[in-house]
């Protein structure tokens, strides 16, 4: 039957391929209100430490662990109870680009931090976790883009 | 280098949309690869069987607390066929030029 294929049957068949693996891929998708979730606890949980007062400090640290169990839990229990995109989509480019994000995050916070300090700023670590939430949550997104960029190149098939 | 091979049983429409879906995943729930392509539980448990009898899948039945669960996956004949099916579509296609495309 392959020989007597007609070339539109062929590349309308490509084409629900390509459309099947863009359904995966959108699974892999994280949500913006997971980079602003993210965000908001590494603010909160900086701004409990700051406060040095041992109530807020155990609910910071609480309201923390809570909020990252969920919200870490919500993104898994998605992929375990849906469908899990191949691991290997990724691929090396994928995890260095994870590895670049936090990585910069790290690299503009810390030294910020240290840097607030030392000039005797009131509140360097919640500031320096302000910066390191607007770099997640403008980070974030472009990083799953270019994700999904990279998991695109890798699926088999398509119109490629 | 993949040896483009057309797979009679793979290109009927509905399992090539499930062969598809299962080509991107580790492992594909029974009610989302049901709900993707609009398949009726009895439809979608038939043609799963049909392609885990040619041995390109897996199933695997488990439980999620008391929910009965069922998750299938692509295995390395399955995508070893799916590869080169896709490499035979290409083929057809790329032989009469990239205008029947359809966008």
């Amino acid at each position: 039957m392959g020989e007597e294929l007609r070339p539109e049957e062929a590349a309308r068949a490509l084409v629900e391929i390509e459309q099947r693996h863009e359904q995966v891929i959108r699974l892999a998708t994280i949500p913006t209100w997971f980079w602003w979730a993210i965000a908001g606890l590494i603010v909160g949980l900086s701004a409990a430490i700051e406060s040095r007062r041992p109530l807020v400090l155990g609910i910071g640290i609480a309201v923390f662990v809570v909020g990252i169990l969920a919200t870490v839990g919500r993104i898994v229990a998605g992929s375990v109870l849906h469908a899990q995109p191949r691991n290997d989509l990724v691929r090396p480019a994928g995890v260095l680009a994870i590895l670049g994000f936090v990585a910069l995050v790290l690299a503009v916070t810390l030294p910020t931090g240290f840097a607030l300090k030392a000039a005797g700023t009131r509140y360097p670590a919640t500031l320096s976790a302000l910066i390191c939430g607007v770099l997640i949550v403008l980070g974030g997104p472009l990083l799953m883009r270019y994700l999904h960029r990279v998991m695109r190149a890798n699926v088999t098939g398509g119109r490629r | 280098m993949i040896k483009p091979k057309f797979d009679e049983l793979i290109h009927a429409p509905t399992r090539l949309s499930i062969v598809s879906l299962l080509a991107a995943t580790e492992w594909a729930d029974f009610g989302f690869i049901r709900d993707s392509i609009g398949l009726s539980d009895s439809a979608l448990s038939k043609q799963l069987t049909i392609l885990d009898e040619a041995g390109y899948i897996e199933i695997r039945k488990g439980f999620v607390g008391k929910r009965p669960r069922t998750s299938a996956r692509l295995n390395s004949v399955g995508r070893a066929a799916f590869e080169q099916h896709v490499r035979a579509l290409q083929e057809i296609v790329a032989q009469a030029g990239a205008s029947v495309l359809p966008r």
